[in-house]
């Protein structure tokens, strides 16, 4: 039993995000966490075609000759995984700082039937 | 010359090191036990406070900084014990497979963690069916995600267990082994066995006091542990070798090409290739979703005190995945360097801090410090399963079906009793281990992000998600990890030379992880069956997404 009839549907709405009325309504939390994941999802992009690039780009099909060291590291482990993995501590830093908006989470529903699941 | 000279001294060195371990090792492994104990007690008298549900199975919601940080998104002690084997066998190109962890922190958190912590307020979740059942207005649904849950954390919580008996019984006094191998070899059957049932006791004893925070805390333990232990290895490993530039071409030199450059090293010379592009494309979907849609992980964002510790918890475990994980890789390209041929892979870090502690004042005991260190994790991480498992079976299954009138003693006693049967049983099934466990554990962890993924991130953005669409994303997802697993195992698919070797292995459909495969089906067939089912009730949705009425005009 998935869905109980004679109640009103909500809006075809796809993510917490929309527009017009619904928008009005939408709890604030909701929207900038929302609006917070997808820069995130952004950001993991972001950081797996920089590593997965360079990397590939220096440190695959390569010979013995070829081996550059950077502070001892492998030209590609340092230019492909440690320069990003010290700028993204960073920038966590910043998002949590600057971009993150605190919210209330609210109280806790004392009963989850007060829903009208039952059972 | 240097180095076969070198190679007789540290055979004797390693050899006369062998022989004390046990005591050093045994010594941590007493402490850490008391410790977790004491935890234990003082977990329990933190959470009598209020209602005995919320307080034993989700810590009244408390959680801070420090405990969310380091406890929410970090895996399985199996995971933190396979790792340095692999830098070890393959080298540099590990620190690619494990390069998604420079963003699991902001992931982690940044992705559900505000919104979940939101959710299951309103819903009034303690566990994840239970937020799922009253997200969706769907009893089915609860009781799905509570079976599917039961399944994948009883996988996990055998192997667990075997672990740490096997940890147990190597820190044995005059024990001369110090791999985590499943392999056997040496393996006395009473050491085992006692450590078996000192492990179990141990485990269940502490979580049955204090339930969710007990679990929690000691992981913050270990996990503070862990962080002090690779410190300290870090110093004494690099100064052993004589600095990075001397760790990465002496372990050239001990190897081949293949250890600093892509797609790995294989000992044995042949075409086998660890990290293929494929592979690692995969890897950095693997860590950060899978990391994301683990359950046990998902509870402790529901418990999470306020948005400002989710905050926090960013940058802390940013500083933390940095001192750990790069570090560690450093080190055992160092191992490769001092100890270029071990017979097991997975002894370097005990073996190299014997070795590099030696001269130490107390070096044994550091020594025994980073071997007691994956008994902590594996402690931890079982402590967690049991909660997690105790809470679907009492509040997702007895509480919901059986008897809904229950009250306090009688839940405490449901919850206790859990526990006891889940332990009583692991020890049963682990009394005569299968050899490879390994594999389930990957398996499980998979399986239950390609169940839970897809469906955790639609309740809390998707307004139009509907409990069919919710239960097809889970039945598809862990459908195809479970057959894509099965194929490779069973041998039904064409041999594939990539990856980490041994013995089972999934099946890398176009080369890539069955977990990537698992969460496209998911999202595919829960979006789809979403749209072709009726929407949810206005007012129910409103509930959960809108502003409240009493909050109305207040500013966030």
């Amino acid at each position: 039993m998935w869905h109980r009839p004679g109640v009103r549907e909500s809006g075809r709405g796809m993510m917490a995000e929309e527009s017009g009325q619904q928008d009005d309504r939408l709890d604030p939390l909701v929207r900038s966490a929302f609006r917070e994941a997808l820069v995130v999802s952004l950001i993991w992009l972001a950081a797996m075609v920089w590593s997965v690039g360079v990397s590939w780009w220096l440190g695959y099909g390569r010979s013995v000759q070829d081996l550059k060291l950077v502070l001892g590291f492998p030209e590609w482990v340092f230019w492909g995984i440690v320069v990003p993995w010290v700028s993204c501590a960073g920038i966590s830093w910043l998002f949590a700082v600057c971009f993150v908006r605190d919210g209330e989470l609210g109280e806790d529903l004392e009963d989850a039937d007060d829903l009208g699941l039952g059972g | 010359m240097w180095r076969s000279s070198n190679a007789v001294l540290l055979l004797a060195q390693q050899t006369d090191a062998a022989s004390r371990v046990g005591s050093g090792a045994m010594l941590m492994l007493v402490l850490f036990i008391a410790g977790s104990l004491w935890i234990g007690v003082l977990a329990n008298r933190a959470a009598s406070a209020g209602g005995f549900m919320k307080g034993f199975f989700l810590g009244n919601r408390g959680l801070g900084v420090w405990a969310l940080a380091l406890t929410a998104t970090i895996q399985s002690g199996g995971t933190f014990m396979g790792f340095p084997s692999l830098v070890y066998s393959h080298g540099w190109i590990v620190a690619l497979w494990i390069g998604s962890y420079m963003v699991v922190p902001i992931t982690g958190f940044g992705i559900l963690g505000k919104r979940l912590a939101q959710l299951s307020r309103r819903t009034g979740a303690i566990t994840v069916p239970d937020m799922f059942r009253v997200r969706f207005g769907s009893p089915t649904l609860g009781l799905m995600s509570t079976l599917f849950i039961l399944f994948y954390l009883s996988f996990l919580m055998f192997a667990q267990f075997k672990a740490g008996a096997i940890v147990l019984q190597l820190a044995w006094p005059g024990g001369t082994d110090l791999a985590l191998s499943e392999d056997g070899a040496g393996i006395s059957e009473w050491r085992y066995h006692v450590g078996l049932l000192v492990f179990a006791t141990t485990v269940v004893g502490y979580t049955l006091a204090g339930g969710f925070l007990a679990a929690v805390w000691t992981d913050l333990f270990q996990s503070v542990l862990m962080f002090a232990g690779v410190m300290l290895l870090l110093v004494a490993s690099l100064s052993a070798v004589g600095g990075l530039e001397q760790a990465t071409l002496r372990s050239l030199e001990n190897t081949g090409p293949g250890f600093v450059f892509g797609p790995g090293y294989a000992a044995d010379g042949g075409d086998h290739q660890f990290l293929p592009l494929s592979l690692a494309i995969s890897f950095f979907v693997v860590w950060i979703w899978g990391g994301v849609g683990a359950p046990a992980g998902l509870v402790r964002l529901m418990a999470s005190q306020n948005t400002n510790v989710i905050r926090k918890s960013i940058y802390v475990l940013s500083i933390y995945n940095l001192g750990i994980y790069l570090p560690l890789i450093v080190i055992c390209v160092c191992g490769r360097a001092l100890l270029p041929n071990l017979a097991k892979s997975d002894e370097i870090v005990p073996r190299l801090a014997l070795l590099t502690t030696a001269g130490w004042p107390g070096g044994s005991l550091v020594a025994g410090l980073i071997l007691a260190a994956p008994f902590g994790a594996v402690m931890s991480t079982v402590s967690s399963y049991l909660v997690v498992l105790s809470s679907g079976v009492v509040r997702d299954i007895y509480q919901r079906f059986l008897r809904p009138q229950a009250q306090r003693d009688e839940l405490r006693m449901a919850a206790w009793l859990t526990m006891i049967l889940a332990g009583l049983i692991s020890v049963a099934v682990m009394w005569s281990p299968p050899k490879y466990l390994q594999v389930f554990i990957v398996f499980s962890t998979s399986g239950a992000a390609a169940t839970f993924l897809v469906p955790a991130i639609m309740a809390c953005y998707w307004r139009r998600a509907t409990p069919a669409g919710a239960a097809a994303g889970m039945i598809s997802g862990a459908v195809v990890v479970l057959f894509l697993y099965l194929c490779g195992i069973m041998g039904w698919s064409p041999a594939q030379a990539i990856g980490a070797a041994g013995g089972f292995r999934p099946w890398f459909l176009l080369g890539l992880e069955p977990l990537i495969w698992g969460l496209l089906a998911s999202s595919s067939s829960a979006v789809l069956v979403s749209l072709l089912t009726a929407p949810l009730p206005a007012e129910h949705i409103s509930r959960l997404f809108d502003r409240r009425a009493s909050a109305e005009g207040e500013a966030v």
